[in-house]
């Protein structure tokens, strides 16, 4: 078999892949809507503490205030908590929650580590504990997108724009983030059967705050390090606020032959996403909104003594070229 | 001569000879002015029960004993820092621009945490953990000791440039990445202690009492105090002006360390971040001078400007209000304090 012939197989295999997993993601929506329909939800008289990490990005954003709104239209009361990507804060919040003793906590995002001794203690207080795309055994049920899926969706969509062979710059700083890691490994595992697929060493290392400019100025910096046109194919990113940054570096040096690939649907690289000239190539639009109402329904389903299972998907969209505008139309952006 | 050394020495600075003990009223603040110092004092004090007990009315689980601790212990790790920058200023002088100032503490206790954490995983125990958290912070300390008094840099500029040394070697060290860290000595300090309180709040209440022995109690402080008040003076009276200034870093370098160990037992590991400490720090350490007797940076009232902020923060969430109101409540009380302090202070030197 020939170079040609096997990367062209694989390309077809790959379309195939994604199209499948599309129908999956496709009919998960509908049995999810179907089971929101069913039985009245009540949340009535509860006080639900709502933790996140942050609001600072357009995911976290609207998971937080969807979470609020769904507690009151349930007729709860939330106790809600911003640490503003402060773990120090977090913390502190997490604790003065634990004493408040509410009915429940929903923890929104957060490095592992530093929250998981937090949780264990509102579970040994008896407070149920739920999360939104933290995996921790201490939360009874975790509301998250598909990371597994969005991490081979993204992948493949990489591999395939690259035509199986080249090397590509990767942001993994982030390892300590569950679902960063997830989409991570992902990609490790969709590249390892393409030898020719090369992850730049060393990776960097994406940061916050000031994520875009760094990003800017990283990429800025293997761009004069990797001169020649078509020594680096692609960025890949766990998110997509470094895309973001890498996006605009590369249109700033000219070298919009490198595509860039991120997750969350920021609806500024959506923006990008659609536009024909843009080096963004491809950002998986997670549906925060619909998370947070997910996470706070499943908190009355449990208090009115259903039991869950431990984890809900609520699907991912991954916006192309292709298919942004309808993407985006789904999600209610522009 | 110690035994009413506080009673004179705190902000007297119009009493240029702190060694004449004879007669400690003849030349301290005119009589007008003590009555505006002691309006402002107690006016702070007043605000500060006032906030005590407006959140224990509307919130009635306020005043429990485990939120006071929560409190407490939260406040440990910026309490432990604020007490650092506090011995700082007394020993440099508390204008804001020339004097004493510690632009690296945050920065400090960042690194020292990264260190603990990244021996443990590299499999030492917590006594090599600890010196070595604690040595980080006084190494820093040092750094910006010889910065200051050997180059004879501005303190605001030699440890601006610090912080960032530091912050980059943290960044080196951890890659910008969270480190988890646990240990039996984490776990100890990160528990409940006795009346359900945490281990954080008895940490804290014992390293106040501990530094405001010797800083409000003894020579050594009493000396601190005439340096940075009135430097000409304490070196014409025979004292070494420039290793009390050195001592007050390397003392401010240590807290970063210990804080940095506190860090790590509060947040199971090292994180990132550690630079947004450091104007809340700064912040409380001024704020403190309002609620001491003359005005002037104590050891006693920089715990207390730590417990006035962590029960802000605490009774915003208690009340379901955004925390964010917190920042502008501290900042409209620096500005009035400081303005407060600038005038009474103007009014002296007539």
């Amino acid at each position: 078999m020939t170079e040609e012939t096997r990367t062209g197989v694989n390309r077809r295999n790959i379309l195939k892949l994604t199209a499948a997993a599309g129908i999956v993601a496709g009919s998960g929506l509908l049995t999810s809507r179907a089971a929101f329909a069913q039985g009245k939800l009540s949340l009535k008289g509860k006080r639900i503490g709502i933790s996140t990490a942050g609001t600072d990005h357009f995911f976290d954003l609207q998971a937080y205030n969807a979470q609020v709104e769904e507690v009151k239209r349930l007729g709860g009361e939330p106790i809600a908590v911003d640490a503003g990507r402060n773990d120090g804060k977090l913390v502190s919040q997490l604790q003065t929650l634990i004493a408040q003793k509410p009915d429940a906590i929903v923890q929104l995002l957060g490095t592992l580590s530093v929250i998981d001794p937090w949780l264990k203690k509102a579970r040994d207080a008896d407070i149920p504990v739920f999360t939104i795309d933290v995996g921790s055994v201490n939360s009874i049920n975790n509301s998250t997108s598909d990371n597994w899926g969005i991490g081979k969706d993204l992948a493949l969509q990489l591999v395939s724009d690259i035509g199986g062979e080249g090397n590509i710059v990767v942001f993994n700083g982030f390892y300590g983030v569950t679902p960063c890691a997830i989409r991570y490994d992902q990609l490790v595992n969709v590249i390892k059967y393409f030898p020719k697929v090369q992850i730049v060493q060393p990776e960097l290392r994406d940061v916050i705050p000031n994520t875009v400019q760094d990003a800017f100025t990283q990429i800025t910096a293997i761009l004069n390090k990797y001169p020649e046109k078509g020594s680096i194919k692609a960025i890949w990113s766990a998110w997509d606020i470094p895309q973001l940054g890498a996006t605009q570096a590369l249109t700033a040096a000219g070298r919009t032959e490198i595509k860039t690939y991120g997750v969350d649907g920021s609806p500024e690289v959506l923006q990008l996403v659609a536009d024909a000239n843009s080096p963004a190539a491809a950002d998986v639009a997670q549906q925060p909104a619909e998370l947070g109402r997910v996470a706070i329904q499943n908190v009355a389903r449990y208090l009115a003594g259903e039991a869950l299972a431990r984890e809900t998907y609520v699907p991912a969209l991954l916006a192309n070229k292709q298919n942004v505008g309808e993407i985006s139309r789904k999600l209610g952006i522009g | 001569m110690l035994v009413d050394a506080p009673y004179y020495i705190p902000g007297s600075l119009a009493e240029p000879a702190p060694s004449n003990p004879q007669d400690p009223q003849a030349s301290g603040p005119a009589y007008g002015q003590r009555v505006a110092a002691l309006a402002l004092r107690g006016g702070s004090l007043a605000v500060f029960i006032g906030v005590l007990v407006f959140f224990s009315v509307t919130a009635p689980f306020f005043l429990t004993i485990g939120n006071v601790g929560n409190v407490l212990g939260q406040s440990a790790i910026a309490g432990v820092l604020a007490i650092g920058l506090t011995i700082v200023v007394i020993g440099g002088g508390s204008n804001v621009v020339t004097g004493g100032i510690d632009l690296s503490l945050a920065a400090n206790m960042g690194l020292s945490a990264a260190v603990y954490a990244t021996l443990v995983q590299a499999g030492y125990g917590d006594p090599v953990a600890v010196i070595a958290a604690l040595g980080t912070g006084l190494a820093i300390g040092a750094v910006n000791a010889a910065a200051i008094t050997l180059a004879g840099i501005v303190p605001l500029l030699a440890t601006l440039a610090v912080m960032n040394v530091v912050a980059g070697l943290e960044l080196v060290l951890t890659n910008n990445t969270v480190v988890p860290a646990s240990t039996e000595l984490l776990l100890a300090l990160s528990a409940s202690g006795p009346f359900g309180i945490p281990v954080l709040a008895y940490v804290l209440l014992g390293f106040t009492l501990l530094v405001a022995a010797v800083v409000q109690f003894t020579p050594l402080g009493l000396r601190l105090y005439a340096v940075g008040e009135f430097p000409e003076a304490a070196r014409a009276a025979g004292l070494p002006v420039k290793s009390f200034v050195a001592g007050s870093f390397l003392a401010s370098g240590l807290c970063g360390g210990f804080a940095g160990i506190l860090s790590v037992s509060f947040l199971s590991g090292s994180t990132t971040g550690a630079g947004d400490m450091l104007l809340p720090v700064v912040v409380t350490a001024l704020l403190g001078s309002v609620f001491s007797r003359r005005l002037v940076p104590t050891i006693t009232g920089t715990l207390l400007s730590t417990l006035f902020v962590g029960f802000l923060i605490n009774g915003f969430q208690l009340l379901n209000i955004s925390s964010t109101l917190v920042s502008g409540v501290q900042g409209l009380l620096i500005l009035l304090v400081v303005s407060a302090t600038t005038l009474l202070r103007r009014q002296e030197n007539v």
